[in-house]
């Protein structure tokens, strides 16, 4: 810093010769530490490395967060989770529409009492990873490191974001839990509950509160990894660093929001490759392809963040990952027609599509003093504001072709979807005027509608900074500008959008929801009353509706509860709540050493153990 | 000295405080509430009080500003909201890659800008000058956006020189996956230090004692690379010196694209996060690192030249 | 600052001069600076044409088809299908179509059935529509909604240079006005002040940036202003206290105090004057940084809303374009940016020249 500019007169040459003779030195030793610090990078030998050849590399866009089963909520750590624990059951690896196998487990649960008892066996001698927190003993699985999972998941302390899986269902376990919470004490997992009880050492018996016919899904989240009592004691509040499982992999080398290296658990079980393919050429393919090699296959998993997809594309066709979920937004450079493209196929680079398990679309709250409402006015003008959003523009130019157009709340590969639905909100921004005219939205002088008591008409469209969120805006702007309606975007931190929207705060805005489990409850449950400020974001409430969801859970899967959906898909048109607009297509491409690859039904569970390399 | 030093030092602590200060109003007060992000994708009312009980955001803020203040004296800011990491651990572990970026980029910058700001000092107001001038100003008005995007694209992808992305694990040269965001970050930072260090050098060159040296016969590149020089470096060295921490979060572009687990992405990553703890720790770090580099820069100026007024 | 003074004199001497026509004079005699100054001049007119909606007025419309290329270059390889073409408004309207309701009832069925008479269907009243053929290249092609890139650059440059005045404007007036205050009142309010200062520099820029955007709330182009200039102010003000301390001990100043002149008359009516040049200066090169600045808050999400088009929301639509093989419109874009801002630099250097009392006229 200059403090003074009018110095200027002669410096005392010796000092500033010591000075310079100083920097010099400081800097050549610096020069020199880090010359060091390559030649030590470059010479140092690891112990019994597997060939590079041996090496699956994989690359994330988003960071992990923790590898606590019960602490993680985005779908890469819950992937990480997926390969370093197991739970009780998890989904077949080809069937399509997903399937419940045991993973722990013996067998499937056996269930009793109408579906209030289920009894799971688990499987006899399967170890933990080694870990120092084994005190250097091995460490089998045992029915009461299930129940200290099942316990902990719900523990107010970890305020686990997945803890809906088991709230509600398992009888006592909801007091317990209420109990700690409201008194500040330590939740007690050594508490006697009839939900939860250690029959013998490998048997456990749930009681719940009444039957559910989707609890086999929770037992099969990477939330519900079992995780042993005296590994949560070692670690502390750390445990999110040190995920110690039974699953084909541990943790090796790891270097935050940067960098893991996955090796196989020397102690995991002989897992044989053995899938039943159907009738699916690409699951024979596969099965082809895997035939005689056990689960997992490759010795070595490297995990790298690449967090913008530019970056992430190109270091795919440089050869340096071997997966890549190629966004739609990049789609392009590999594709045509939805299909590969001829360099790349030259190149053995192979490609597997699906349909994201998920609904994406614009929702109106219900409970905005703008347009909320149920008197017909506000329901013509939630129907005419949906109407105005163009779908089929949403899809060709931001989702680059690479989605399909959807209009009903189970998406496709979810058990209750309806293919044949027929949607009665098409993109028409000149009925959806007439519909304003007929219902009083006049046009005042400058152009633009006003409320039929004269009243201003605004429409706020809500949206987080990131990148491809403007292109929404931009798109849902054009719509409404059609209709001649004054439009107001509004950007927000994503924690701050979470906030307004669960406070029922957000006018309009464009929502997803992916599958957390393979049934149409998953997405039902969205809209039904009582989970207004939780995951009913549109602020919906109708006595009728909600009648129906009753009906529904009751009912269980099949085609009676299709039918009621049916009816609860109307609905939520019919009053101008949501309008679903489509779902991505999932793009895997894959280098042509990859064998084995079936995207996953469930988005929460890993391929890799499955995968073999050329 | 040592009186100034310490006086120095002393005038620190206020500063501090407005910072602290200042952080905790602006993240505390009008932040995000991270609770609704914490809660995840099936959250009711009483989940969102149940994680602010345990984040402790439902203390009145005199009791949570007690706390930061804490956590500031003690050094210890707990863990991470979002990813249960100590945040200790992520201060030191993101620093390692923001140094190896930026110290050669730094060292680099400073050595090559001498010596080409020397130079066109040295042939000053010659079309070498002039279109050197001409050239830096036109690099400097290129925004880093593109120099990134462009140089990525082409030297890594089309050219195949560098990787694309990436940085040294274990077992991995560092030097492999920094040598193209150092020359990028370079050519956006070479051009405004060359125009600095020349305007630093053409000072020096005016100077009596310049005058004297040449009129006892000296020759000019003796002039220029002894005289000139040294007296130069002095503002030269205080630049460098407390231009430091602000580039530990100013390359979060470069530590973005190229995937660098640096300060800067991480920064940005916790303001999305509304991650507190490290949003805090990190300020806090870096602007006390600032003031003492600053300091550092002024007692180098003053013990090389006492008559500079420290008061 | 003795040759200042001689300087000052000798202008007395020759008549009245004053210091801007001496700098203008000095403008005029270098040749780069000249030539800047009718670079950023032909900025500054398209500008002004584009902001009184001379031209450039319907950058939003969709020209084109979704990255349709420059002209030059030719159509794209694939046929374009009519749909694209020809805009998206069906041409049939679905919304009166019979459809299962699944026994329920259509609380707007009564409005639906009045508007079955209204022809809705009638192809020709939705062939009115003004809906453009989309043409399948562009001059300097187009962006992925088909709109010309030349128009949202020039758009673009609006906002931007907007952005950057304005910004600087603010940054400066803070600057100023802070260095005034601490550099000749002195004492606390000094002390304050760079108690103020040191917190500010001390902040890492981003964080600073953060929080300002965090309180102000708002999306706009008044909020990106707020932004630059709140954070902006501190080099500013560094030399402009230095300034203060340098003038308020000069004689001039004391004979101003010695006619009774108040301290506010003294900082603003006889010091400022004498410290412009350093004002005028500054306000130069911070308009240059902060349109580049605004380049960057547009990556990190806090670039203008979607009405509005400007640099940096151009730029950030760029890198995939990159790879998609769609470069046309980070090249306009960064041409126009560096040419400006090139120019702008330039103009600033050789005016900083023209207004050095120490050079030798």
């Amino acid at each position: 810093m200059i403090t003074d500019p009018t110095f200027s007169q002669r410096p005392k040459l010796i000092l500033v010769l010591a000075l310079v003779r100083h920097w010099l030195r400081n800097h050549l030793i610096l020069l020199g530490f880090l010359m060091g610090l390559c030649l030590c990078a470059g010479v140092r030998a690891d112990e019994q490395e597997p060939p590079a050849n041996r090496v699956l590399r994989i690359s994330s866009s988003t960071a992990e967060t923790t590898l606590d089963p019960v602490g993680i909520q985005d779908l890469y750590s819950a992937k990480l989770a997926s390969v370093l624990f197991e739970g009780v059951l998890t989904y077949d690896y080809l069937a399509r529409p997903a399937k419940l196998v045991p993973l722990l487990a013996e067998g499937m649960p056996d269930i009793t009492d109408g579906g209030k008892t289920w009894i799971i066996h688990l499987k006899k001698n399967i170890r933990f990873a080694p870990d120092p927190a084994f005190k250097g003993k091995e460490r089998t699985v045992q029915a009461s490191d299930l129940a200290f999972t099942l316990f902990r998941l719900l523990d107010p302390a970890l305020h686990s974001p997945f803890s809906f899986l088991l709230e509600g269902k398992l009888v006592g376990l909801d007091d317990l839990a209420k109990r700690a919470r409201d008194s500040k004490q330590p939740y007690d997992y050594k508490a006697k509950i009839p939900g939860i009880e250690v029959i013998d050492e490998w048997t456990l018996r749930l009681r719940l509160n009444a039957p559910d016919a989707n609890f086999g899904h929770a037992l099969a989240q990477p939330n519900l990894g079992v995780i042993a009592p005296e590994v949560v004691a070692f670690y502390g509040e750390q445990i999110g660093s040190h995920p110690v499982g039974t699953g084909p992999y541990f943790v090796k080398r790891w270097v935050r929001g940067s960098a893991m290296t996955l090796d196989r658990n020397p102690h995991y079980r002989q897992r044989p490759w053995a899938f039943d393919p159907g009738s699916d050429p690409a699951s024979l393919k596969v099965v082809e392809e895997m035939r005689g090699k056990m689960i997992p296959a490759i010795p070595r998993i490297e995990i790298k963040i690449i967090p913008e997809a530019q970056s992430a594309w190109l270091a795919f066709r440089r050869g340096e990952t071997d997966l890549i979920d190629l966004p739609s937004k990049l789609s392009p450079v590999a594709l045509s027609h939805g299909k590969l493209n001829a360099d790349l196929v030259q190149q053995g680079i192979q490609h597997e599509i699906a349909v994201e398990p998920e609904i994406i679309g614009n929702y109106l709250n219900l409970q905005d003093p703008m347009v909320g409402g149920m008197d017909p006015a506000h329901i013509a003008l939630r129907r005419a504001i949906l109407m105005s959003s163009d779908d089929e523009a949403m899809i060709r130019v931001i989702r680059k072709g690479q989605a399909v157009r959807l209009s009903y709340p189970v998406p496709p590969g979810v058990l209750g979807h309806d293919s044949k639905y027929k949607s009665m909100l098409p993109y028409d921004p000149i009925a959806a005027n007439a519909l304003l005219d007929g219902y009083g939205f006049k046009r005042a002088a400058d152009g633009l509608r006003r409320q039929p008591d004269g009243s201003p008409l605004v429409v706020r469209y809500w949206r987080t900074n990131e990148g491809e969120s403007r292109d929404m805006e931009e798109l849902a702007k054009r719509g409404i500008d059609q209709l001649h309606i004054r439009f107001e975007g509004h950007a927000v931190p994503f924690p701050d959008l979470l906030k307004a929207e669960r406070s029922c705060q957000v006018m309009m805005r464009q929502f997803a929801w992916i599958a957390d489990y393979p049934d149409g409850d998953d997405f039902m449950q969205l809209f039904y009353g009582p989970n207004v400020h939780a995951n009913n974001v549109f602020c919906f409430q109708d006595a009728e509706w909600d009648r129906l969801y009753q009906e529904s859970v009751a009912l269980g899967p099949g085609e009676k509860r299709d039918q009621l959906y049916q009816k609860m898909a109307r609905m939520v048109e019919m009053y101008g709540v949501m309008k679903i607009s489509h779902a991505r297509l999932h793009h895997e491409l894959l280098q042509a050493k990859v064998m084995g690859f079936h995207i996953s039904t469930i988005a929460s569970v890993a391929e890799w153990p499955y995968l073999d390399l050329r | 000295m040592a009186a100034y030093f310490f006086q120095r030092l002393l005038q620190m602590i206020p500063t501090l405080f407005g910072v602290i200060l200042l952080v905790f109003l602006l993240f505390n007060w009008v932040g995000g509430d991270p609770a609704y992000v914490l809660a995840g994708k099936f959250s009711n009312p009483e989940d969102i009080a149940n994680i602010r009980r345990q984040l402790g955001l439902d203390q009145p803020l005199y009791i949570q500003f007690g706390i930061f203040l804490r956590q500031v004296l003690t050094f210890d800011y707990g863990l991470s909201w979002s990813t249960q990491e100590p945040v200790s651990h992520i201060f030191l572990t993101r620093l390692g890659p923001s140094i190896a970026l930026l110290l050669p980029m730094l060292i680099l910058e400073t050595f090559i800008g001498i010596a080409i700001a020397l130079a066109v000092a040295y042939v000053r107001d010659s079309w070498i000058d002039r279109t050197l001038t001409l050239t830096t100003t036109a690099a400097m008005s290129i925004s880093l956006l593109i120099y990134i995007i462009v140089g990525q694209y082409f030297f890594a992808f089309v050219l195949g020189w560098f990787p694309v992305q990436g940085w040294a694990n274990h077992g991995q040269s560092w030097l492999r996956y920094a040598v193209l965001p150092i020359l990028l970050g370079l050519a956006v930072s070479l051009a405004p230090a060359i125009r600095l260090y020349r305007t630093f050098i053409l000072e020096e060159m005016g100077q009596d004692y310049v005058r004297t040296a040449r009129a006892k016969g000296l020759s000019e590149t003796r002039v220029m690379l002894v005289h000139v020089l040294r007296n130069a470096s002095i503002p030269i060295i205080t630049n460098v010196l407390s231009s430091l921490p602000g580039l530990l979060i100013g390359a979060f572009l470069l530590e973005r694209f190229f995937s660098i687990p640096g300060i800067g992405r991480e920064v940005i990553m916790a303001v999305e996060r509304s991650d507190f703890p490290v949003i805090k720790a990190i300020t806090v770090s870096v602007a006390t690192a600032t003031m003492v580099f600053n300091l550092l820069a002024d007692c180098a100026y003053q013990w090389v030249d006492p008559r500079v007024k420290l008061s | 600052m003795s040759e200042r003074i001689a300087y000052s004199t000798k202008a007395r001497h020759e008549g009245p001069k004053s210091l801007a026509s001496i700098a203008w004079a000095r403008i005029c005699r270098n040749p780069l600076g000249l030539f800047s100054l009718g670079v950023v001049g032909f900025f500054l007119i398209t500008i002004l044409a584009s902001a009184s909606g001379l031209i450039a007025q319907d950058w939003d419309t969709q020209y084109a088809v979704s990255f349709a290329p420059p002209g030059l270059m030719g159509a794209q390889q694939e046929a374009i299908p009519d749909e694209v073409i020809s805009g998206t408004i069906p041409p049939h309207s679905g919304m009166l179509d019979p459809i299962e309701m699944y026994g329920l009832k259509d609380p707007l069925q009564p409005v639906l059935d009045q508007l079955k008479d209204q022809q809705l269907q009638d192809a020709s009243l939705r062939a009115q529509l003004p809906i453009l053929a989309r043409s399948p290249t562009l001059f300097l092609g187009a962006d992925k909604w088909g709109r010309s890139v030349a128009l949202k650059v020039i758009k673009g440059a609006e906002t931007s240079v907007l952005v950057g005045m304005a910004s600087a404007l603010l940054a400066t007036l803070i600057g100023t006005l802070l260095g005034a205050f601490a550099g000749y009142l002195g004492s606390w309010v000094d002390a304050f002040i760079e108690w103020l200062y040191g917190v500010f520099t001390a902040i890492p820029y981003l964080l600073l940036v953060f929080a300002i955007a965090a309180v102000l709330q708002q999306k706009g182009v008044f909020t990106i202003i707020l932004i630059l200039g709140l954070t902006g102010w501190t080099g500013v003000y560094r030399l402009i206290r230095a300034e203060y301390l340098k003038h308020k001990v000069r004689e001039y100043v004391q004979a101003a105090q010695a006619i009774g002149a108040s301290d506010a008359r003294r900082m603003f009516v006889h010091i400022l004057p004498n410290v412009s040049h350093v004002i005028l200066v500054q306000l130069s090169q911070q308009v240059v940084n902060f349109i580049k600045a605004e380049v960057i808050l547009s990556f990190l999400g806090f670039g203008v809303p979607v009405d509005v088009v400007s640099w940096g929301s151009i730029l950030n639509e760029t890198p995939n374009e990159l790879i998609l093989g769609y470069g046309w419109q980070l090249m306009t874009c960064g041409l126009a940016m560096a040419i400006l801002v090139t120019a702008f630099a330039l103009f600033t250097d050789a005016l900083r020249d023209a207004l050095d009392p120490r050079m030798k006229s």
